[in-house]
């Protein structure tokens, strides 16, 4: 009989039945679940919610349950059966949408937690001997915190509000008048000057609108540009309180109703204003509407990993989740930048907030003590630059770090007037989760302290460990990689705490000790990075860190096998966590190699209508593929059409409005054409902008490419970049060593050439690919080089170590 | 079928050009279209490959008191037509003067020829008003006045209106009128303000795609091809083409 039968059926691909699953999903969330879903409804609006009485009983009922099932106590065999069970329905549970059966995942979550916490803390701690008691309290400190912040997170996000703009009247004549700000101090002219255009062509009554440059530089060639475009350069006689001054002192000079702030590097969309100013006029009490702060760029993260636009970013959480959570409990923070407040409101308060070096948060609370309203649309209406470096960034969250402990010291939102007990918990989870510098340094180094010292930081048996900590670290991935799966994927939180920890971890228990000690830096954007480097100084801490978890590594193979090797299952479960400290520090390497940057201007990539009208005359349809400040990259239907260096005009449309730009061709492979814009008058720069950066939906499809997190898929992508990062501390210890630089030929190339050719191979379908390939051939070449240079040796060693 | 006539107020204005290239376009999503020539440049075949030497057209079947049938020709490019024909300076006062005494001339002649119920019969005319604009626009269900965005154009658009209103006004098989802007380049501020004012005064009725000015276009006849195949991939082509789909829409909805 032949093998090969007939293909009435083929197996699909994962992909595809993974596809189908989730449509499915959707389907009978929507239809089958309708009921349930009604039921829910139902129990929000039930009347007793309004009802002081009713509300304080269930709480009641609720928290006796809550400790109930946190404490009581089972056998190794029960609880095993528990978890599992609350597990199995879990896993059945998250592949239905719907917010009803995320809140039964975070019930279940939030059980399992506590349960873990609550044996740790009645069942593991030994206090009769100094070692094991001292580190089994410091991790047990820890705990409770991620424990806190799990559960604050919970609270926070549980329901996203998902405001919707609303509409402003049809009769312009209500509309209010808008004092626009562009704060700036140090920024380069060239920086400001789309922000600027921007500014101006947001659609609002032109006698409405009113933009200011806030210069704290008080630079000529600033008020130059200023008057050439017709704005107000506003400046002050000194530099008090940094931005919260510069504004505070614009804000006597100004007199529109209300204030929209911009940091001179965020280029508002020409919708922004009417996205926003709608809630305005529906609630009076409304003080501050906030947007999201998207970038344009890529962050440290994303360029050194090579993940732009693949993997969210690490403020996309904030913006895309935690802001609307907190919508949902009227505690939006203030952001600095892309947001309108009202003049009234914020003046009552006493402008902006000045105590602390993160006066926008600040700001906010003092609004929501006075009983305003804020407000968050999550729908970015102006797009930045991200900082350019990890030094970079890392000052920066420095300073938020160091902001948010400040307000927790001077102004702490959990007491004093005017809040809701939601609103205090929203702020208090801001301020606490900058404090994770601390219990992440300790998870990181935790299980050394049994591998070192021996000392029993949990004292249980290794199954009961298991019993206990997997449902509890189970249900916590499982059920934020569902709430969050869409902003931040599974495993990634680990990474950019652990590389930011050590950093945030001074500055915050500084200012908790100290508020006022420290000063405010700004953060530098716009900078280059020349050629990849490891950024050693950067790096130092997690360096020692990562020698420390792989010398415990080694001491506990040692202890496995030959030394001390009697209690095999706990030395198993500290290596076990000492192998994915060290997967984490080597992510952290990943992300301390400063990939090459060479461009001043970015490239952002679009998809959108184009015309060329070539030398001779002739007009082309085209499209535009990617756009800077200074030029377009334009994919023509056939090759050869737009000869280099040739004069060309390049027509761009808003609707059925056409812009016309002079433009020189400056590149030109395949269907692939380059062009640089040649002397733009004022106004063509401004219509540049409108065209481009300032669409009203230049930054909606933004996700559209990305894939859906999934915990493995996250802990897969991690361990890629931790590899990576070994190979490149490897690879830069061996170069320090040698102290021969060794330089790639790719550094070598011209850097124009070197994008295009990326950009060529990107437009070609399968450039996807090649790029890929092209970067692990390059991998495994230097590994190459590696060997060979370092000689037998190595090879040596490494065939020890294999053995 | 329906008889869409194009006119203009001024020559030079790229109207057969037009006519052509937009019945091109039509063809191509499916249409049964027919082009008449009523222009005494008897240019219209020369965009579609016709052969220069040829004199046949529709003045001398008219003057051997013969049927249209015998000078309707099939083009390569999905398209057919019929020619004007070359004539002489005495046959075309005679004709012209045929024309005036018999005002049922065009719709009898049309009506003999065999049609498509869904098909399309477009016909050029020549410039600014004449015997053969009086007999087309008696007998058009829809009307494309082909302008260029200069001042000259703009200020013969009441003269353009008052003619429209006399022979099509009246009429119930008449569907409307429609103005395109060809040759229309954003880069000079002059085309833009013409196209504004135009928009602000015509509304609806002008056509929400304007034709780029073009080089291809020109070249296309050059080599007696329409633009569609000469250079397909450029403004004017893609203008055309979704002037084809507007116009497509504005048919399908009259005749429904």
């Amino acid at each position: 009989m032949s093998s090969a039968l007939p293909d009435n059926n083929p197996v699909k691909p994962a992909e595809k039945q993974r596809e189908d699953r989730r449509s499915r999903s959707r389907e009978q969330s929507r239809y089958k679940f309708g009921k349930l879903n009604e039921y829910t409804t139902a129990m929000i609006e039930w009347y007793g919610w309004e009802h002081r009485y009713w509300r304080i009983a269930i709480m009641l009922v609720v928290l006796v349950l809550f400790v109930f099932s946190m404490s009581v106590p089972m056998s190794l065999a029960f609880q095993s059966v528990y978890a599992a069970t609350l597990l199995g329905i879990t896993l059945f549970l998250r592949s239905y949408t719907g917010t009803l059966f995320t809140l039964v995942m975070v019930v279940f979550s939030v059980n399992q937690s506590s349960r873990y916490l609550y044996w740790r803390m009645t069942e593991t701690l030994v206090l009769d001997n100094w070692v094991d008691g001292t580190f089994g309290v410091i991790l047990l400190l820890a705990e409770i915190y991620a424990w806190m912040v799990l559960l604050l997170g919970y609270a926070q996000t549980i329901w996203p509000l998902k405001r919707k703009p609303e509409p402003m009247p049809e009769d312009a004549a209500r509309w209010p008048t808008v004092d626009l700000y562009i704060t700036t101090y140090d920024e380069p002219l060239r920086v400001v000057r789309p922000t600027v255009l921007a500014a101006l062509a947001i659609d609002w009554p032109r006698d409405k609108l009113n933009v200011y440059l806030l210069d704290d530089g008080r630079r000529e060639e600033f008020r130059e540009f200023a008057e050439s475009v017709g704005i107000t350069h506003l400046t002050r006689d000194n530099n008090f309180h940094a931005k919260a001054g510069n504004i505070n002192a614009a804000l006597a000079k100004t007199n529109g109703e209300f204030v929209a702030i911009f940091d001179c590097d965020h280029i508002p969309a020409r919708s922004f204003l009417q996205m926003t100013m709608g809630w305005f006029l529906r609630d009076p009490k409304l003080g501050m509407i906030q947007t999201p702060h998207h970038f344009l760029s890529p962050d440290p993260f994303e360029r050194n990993l090579g993940t732009f636009r693949r993997v969210p970013n690490e403020g996309e959480l904030f913006y895309g989740l935690i802001q609307d959570g907190n919508d949902l409990w009227n505690a939006t923070f203030f952001c600095g930048s892309c947001a309108v407040t009202r003049r009234s409101i914020l003046l009552e308060i006493g402008g902006v907030a000045v105590e602390t070096v993160t006066e926008d948060a600040h700001t906010a609370l003092k609004m929501h003590r006075m009983g305003y309203t804020t407000a968050y649309i999550s729908i970015p209406q102006a797009a930045g630059l991200a900082t350019e470096s990890l030094s970079a960034h890392v000052g920066q969250r420095i300073r938020w770090a160091r902001g948010m402990a400040q307000i927790f010291r001077v102004d702490n939102p959990l007491f004093g007037k005017g809040l809701s007990l939601m609103q205090r918990l929203c702020y208090s989870n801001a301020m606490l989760h900058f404090f994770y510098g601390l219990p992440r340094v300790i998870f990181l180094t935790a299980p050394l302290s049994y591998l070192f010292f021996q000392a029993h930081i949990i004292n249980a048996e290794a199954l009961i460990i298991a019993a206990y900590a997997i449902p509890h670290l189970a249900h916590a991935n499982l059920t934020n990689s569902r709430m969050q799966g869409a902003h931040r994927h599974s495993f990634w939180a680990e990474l950019y705490e652990s590389t930011l920890a050590w950093y945030i971890l001074r500055p915050t228990l500084v200012a908790l000790i100290d508020p006022k000690f420290g000063k405010f830096n700004v953060t530098a954007k716009g900078g280059l990075v020349e050629k990849e480097f490891l950024d050693w100084q950067i790096g130092a801490p997690y360096l020692i860190m990562l020698a420390l978890n792989l010398a415990g590594l080694l001491i506990g193979f040692v202890r496995l096998f030959w030394w001390n090797s009697f209690e095999a299952q706990t030395v198993i479960l500290n290596l076990i966590w000492t192998v994915y400290n060290l997967v984490l520090l080597g992510a952290t390497m990943a992300v301390a190699t400063e990939a090459k940057q060479v461009r001043a201007n970015h490239r952002v990539n679009c998809n959108q209508k184009a015309m060329l009208k070539l030398n001779g005359g002739s007009r082309v349809v085209c499209r535009a593929s990617d756009y800077s400040e200074g030029g377009l990259g334009l994919i023509m239907p056939d090759a050869g059409m737009a000869p280099l260096h040739s004069e060309v005009r390049v027509s761009l449309f808003m609707g059925v409005r056409e812009f016309v730009f002079p433009a020189r061709v400056v590149f030109a492979r395949d269907t692939v054409v380059g062009v640089e814009f040649e002397g733009l008058s004022l106004q063509q720069q401004m219509d540049l902008v409108q065209c481009t950066l300032a669409r009203a939906d230049a930054w909606l499809d933004w996700t559209d490419n990305r894939v859906v997190d999934r915990p493995m898929k996250g802990l897969q992508e991690i361990l890629f970049h931790s590899m990576k990062g070994f190979g490149h501390l490897w690879h830069y210890l061996l170069k320090r060593v040698n102290s021969t630089p060794h330089q790639g030929d790719e550094d070598k190339k011209p850097e124009k050439d070197v994008f295009y050719q990326t950009l060529s191979k990107k437009m070609t379908g399968k450039g996807q690919q090649e790029t890929v390939m092209h970067r692990l051939s390059g991998f495994v070449q230097m590994g190459r080089t590696v060997l060979q240079k370092s000689g037998d040796s190595v090879r040596a060693r490494l065939a020890k170590g294999r053995i | 079928m329906t008889v869409i006539a194009v006119i203009s107020p001024k020559g030079g204005v790229g109207k057969t050009t037009v006519a052509v290239n937009l019945a091109c376009a039509l063809a191509e999503n499916g249409r049964v279209v027919r082009l008449v020539d009523m222009d005494p440049q008897n240019a219209l075949r020369l965009h579609l490959g016709a052969d220069p030497g040829d004199a046949n057209g529709l003045v001398h079947q008219t003057l051997q008191q013969s049927s249209w049938y015998y000078t309707e020709y099939d083009s390569a490019y999905g398209v057919s037509f019929i020619p004007y024909g070359k004539v002489s300076e005495v046959e075309r006062i005679t004709f012209e003067a045929y024309l005036a005494q018999t005002p049922n001339w065009l719709r009898d002649n049309i009506a003999e020829l065999d049609h498509d119920p869904a098909g399309l019969t477009i016909i050029d005319t020549p410039p600014g008003p004449s015997v053969y604009v009086q007999q087309v626009l008696s007998i058009a269900n829809l009307v494309l006045v082909v302008m260029i965005p200069d001042a000259g154009s703009y200020a013969t658009l009441p003269a353009i209106e008052g003619l429209l209103d006399y022979y099509c006004g009246h009429r119930s098989d008449f569907y409307g009128s429609y103005y395109v802007l060809n040759q229309f380049d954003a880069e000079h501020p002059l085309n833009r303000d013409i196209k504004n004012v135009m928009q602000n005064t015509l509304g609806e009725r002008l056509a929400p795609h304007s034709i780029h000015r073009d080089e291809s276009l020109s070249e296309a006849l050059a080599f007696q091809q329409p633009a569609r195949d000469y250079a397909p991939h450029s403004q004017s082509v893609e203008d055309l083409a979704q002037l084809a789909v507007w116009l497509e829409n504005k048919v399908t909805r009259v005749v429904r």
